[in-house]
């Protein structure tokens, strides 16, 4: 694993899911954005400069500037021809959360995954669809 | 003997013939034995005495004189009348005549003698008076008409047959003056008789009055007595009247009068208004509830149209309903009607109309009904707008109840995780930075407990502790008050608000509005320029706005519009957003009736508009 982006305001959530991928995966580039906004100046710098996108994306939904759905909606516009695979976290049980990241689900071309609060572990579904497939 | 009778004979039979009376004798074979000269002018016959004709002769084509009948009275033992009629040449002579038996000295019956004598004209006469007396006889039994005379001379009173009917008398009593004034009811009856009767005696005054009597068999009973005097060289003379029976008619016209006053009554106090309205939609009938509505007297309003007491469109209307209903002869039921009166106030009814029909089936106008809803109408807007208040409020307490699972359940689950890891953990210096982490992760905790405190804090109900406050002084007490922040970051504040200006609000929440609006210039401010707020504030109707304009960043509302407001929405990467300040100051000013709104473009400032609503609800 080459690279992974973690956006999110909350520096514990950071913190910790930094400490779990460190047990799970070997990665070099772990990238960390407090708001969608950070991250989507990032990825469009990256795609002028030929640079690889990240292969997973740890994303928050509440945040200021650029909220995660506003994120995802700017996100499916990028020209990425590789499947991303994107974990939605959030500590929100609101229905209608779930509602909206289906919706972005079935019209999205990478993966999508749904994660609640807390998360205690990163699964490897969360990293890899390949084994899943195979 | 013979001779003598014979002469006897002869002198009989020379009186016969010279009676002045018309007679003639008739033996008991019918035939005539002698007639008188007289008799036989009358029968207009010569007879020959020699050659005797049979007595049906005479009689033949008489009226009232049949053969039989003839016979019947010719062998009669008793005296006998009858009147027969002989027209000849279109003239009638009238006759009668008397039958009587004619008998020897020892009464043995010899024949019959019939004396007849010519009635004339009197007979005509007699049979005419008799038919008017069979129909005023009838008349008076139809109409119970009866009639009195009284004679002056012999004081003597005189009842009818029907008089006394209605009296309820016997037909053989006798009346008196004294007796038949005691028939009358006692009181105004009585009192108001004995003096027409008095006033008819002395002065001849007629009288036609509706009286009350109580009969012999003791029965109240209404009369029409009527008199009139018949006078003589200046004298009255005589008086006579009618008395007829009037209790049914005087019986039905109180009823009738009765259930009128009914109807007037109920109509006139029932709480909806009623009016009648002939084929042109013209009142002819309107209750008291209507007149009272349009405030004028009946007399005023009958013969009016509706374009003569609503303005144009609602009589029109109305004029298309009434023709609808007379058309369709269906009437019109609970319908809500709008009325405007020419003062232009409006009242909601809800109106009935229902088609008069005549007899052939055609509708010649119609009832009215209509009951005032005006208050009830008022009622369901305040509901209905309770409702939208209640929703409104439903809605945002939904939205908090979310933002608070939200943002605790984001705290706990940090603890969790980070519990999680520090059970697991082995390396003391690691643990150590997760025991920091869960400590900067409980101060977070109890930041949005304060947080959420501000905000339920914001009561709905304020305006028993609204003041009236001077804008003026709040705004320099929040001066001093950042006076070192606003220092620090160079602002200029321009304040141009008239120090008479007054504004309802509870103290506390001008001031943190006020206070945010002032900081949020500050903190959103443009880094190339340096930070102006200016302060401006106009009266207007129903209360004051206030307005915060800045040079600062300002906000693309197009992209964030509907959230400014809303709860930990931040906008810039500024490290003191809480995403609270003008959740919190919104519901300060709604919770007053009043309202806050913004104009902003990025890179040139933003206007935050105050509205605080003087009225209390």
């Amino acid at each position: 694993m080459n690279n992974i982006f973690i956006i999110d305001d909350d520096p514990i959530t950071v913190f910790g899911i930094k400490k779990m991928l460190k047990t799970t995966v070997a990665c070099e580039n772990i990238s960390t954005f407090r708001n969608g906004k950070l991250a989507m100046d990032q990825l469009r710098q990256d795609i002028e400069n030929n640079i690889a996108p990240p292969e997973v994306i740890f994303l928050d939904i509440n945040m200021p500037i650029m909220d995660g759905w506003e994120f995802l909606e700017e996100f499916l516009k990028l020209r990425i021809d590789d499947k991303i695979i994107i974990n939605v976290i959030t500590s929100s049980i609101d229905p209608s959360d779930y509602h909206k990241w289906n919706q972005f689900r079935l019209k999205c071309f990478h993966y999508l995954n749904f994660k609640n609060k807390p998360i205690f572990k990163i699964e490897s579904t969360d990293l890899s669809r390949i084994n899943l497939a195979s | 003997m013979f001779t003598l009778k014979s002469a006897q004979t002869d002198l009989n039979s020379s009186i016969l013939h010279q009676l002045p009376l018309a007679t003639a004798l008739v033996d008991s074979s019918f035939n005539l034995v002698d007639a008188s000269a007289t008799w036989h002018q009358l029968f207009k016959t010569n007879v020959n005495v020699n050659n005797p004709d049979k007595i049906y002769t005479y009689f033949e084509n008489h009226d009232g004189c049949s053969p039989q009948l003839l016979e019947q009275y010719l062998i009669g033992n008793d005296i006998r009348t009858i009147r027969h009629s002989i027209t000849k040449d279109e003239n009638t002579q009238w006759l009668e005549s008397t039958f009587a038996p004619w008998m020897d000295e020892n009464k043995n019956v010899q024949g019959t003698i019939i004396q007849t004598i010519d009635i004339g004209r009197q007979i005509q006469k007699d049979i005419e008076l008799e038919q008017i007396k069979e129909l005023f006889q009838a008349t008076t039994e139809i109409n119970h008409i009866g009639s009195w005379e009284y004679n002056i001379e012999t004081e003597k009173l005189y009842w009818c047959k029907m008089t006394k009917e209605i009296h309820e008398v016997p037909e053989s009593y006798e009346p008196n003056v004294s007796e038949a004034i005691q028939f009358y009811k006692q009181g105004y009856s009585r009192n108001k008789i004995s003096m027409l009767f008095h006033n008819i005696l002395q002065e001849g005054t007629s009288f036609n009055e509706r009286l009350q009597i109580i009969t012999h068999k003791g029965e109240e009973r209404w009369v029409a007595a009527g008199g009139k005097s018949i006078k003589k060289n200046g004298k009255t003379v005589k008086i006579f009247g009618t008395f007829q029976d009037i209790n049914q008619q005087v019986i039905t016209e109180k009823r009738t009068k009765e259930s009128e006053r009914l109807l007037t009554t109920l109509i006139d106090n029932l709480p909806i208004n009623v009016f009648i309205k002939d084929k042109d939609s013209r009142k002819i009938l309107v209750n008291k509830a209507e007149c009272d509505y349009l405030n004028l007297s009946p007399n005023e309003l009958i013969g009016k149209t509706d374009f003569d007491l609503y303005d144009d469109k609602v009589a029109k209307t109305s004029r298309d309903e009434d023709l609808e209903v007379m058309r369709s002869l269906k009437p019109m039921l609970g319908e809500e009607t709008i009325n405007v009166r020419r003062d232009g106030s409006v009242t909601h009814f809800l109106t009935s109309k229902i088609p008069l029909l005549d007899l052939e089936g055609k509708a010649y106008g119609l009832i009215g009904m209509s009951m005032d809803i005006t208050t009830l109408k008022q009622k369901e807007e305040q509901l209905r707008n309770l409702i939208n208040v209640t929703a409104i409020q439903n809605k945002k307490l939904i939205n908090f109840a979310h933002i608070v699972s939200h943002n605790l359940r984001s705290h706990s689950a940090n603890f969790s995780m980070l519990l999680d890891f520090l059970i697991k953990e082995k390396e003391p210096k690691e643990k150590e930075r997760i025991l920091g982490m869960l400590s900067s992760a409980s101060d977070n905790l109890l930041d949005t407990l304060e947080n959420l405190n501000e905000v339920v804090d914001i009561s709905t109900n304020v305006n028993l502790d609204k003041k009236s406050l001077s804008l003026i002084d709040s705004i320099e007490r929040v001066g001093q008050n950042l006076s070192a922040f606003l220092e620090k970051n160079k602002v200029e504040v321009v304040n141009t608000i008239d120090e008479s200006l007054r504004v309802m609000s509870v103290p506390a929440y001008l001031e943190s509005i006020i206070l945010n609006l002032m900081t949020n210039s500050v903190k959103y401010r443009h880094p190339l320029r340096t930070p102006k707020i200016t302060l401006a504030a106009t009266k207007q109707e129903n209360g004051v706005t206030l307005s915060v304009t800045d040079n600062g960043l300002g906000i693309d509302l197009e992209r964030y519009g509907d959230k400014i407001f809303g709860m930990y929405k931040t906008f810039h990467n500024n490290k003191d957003a809480r995403g609270l300040g003008l959740y919190i100051i919104k519901n300060q000013i709604e919770a007053m009736d009043g309202y806050i709104a913004v104009e902003s473009s990025v890179n040139k400032g933003s206007v935050f508009k105050v509205f605080f609503n003087e009225e209390n609800e």
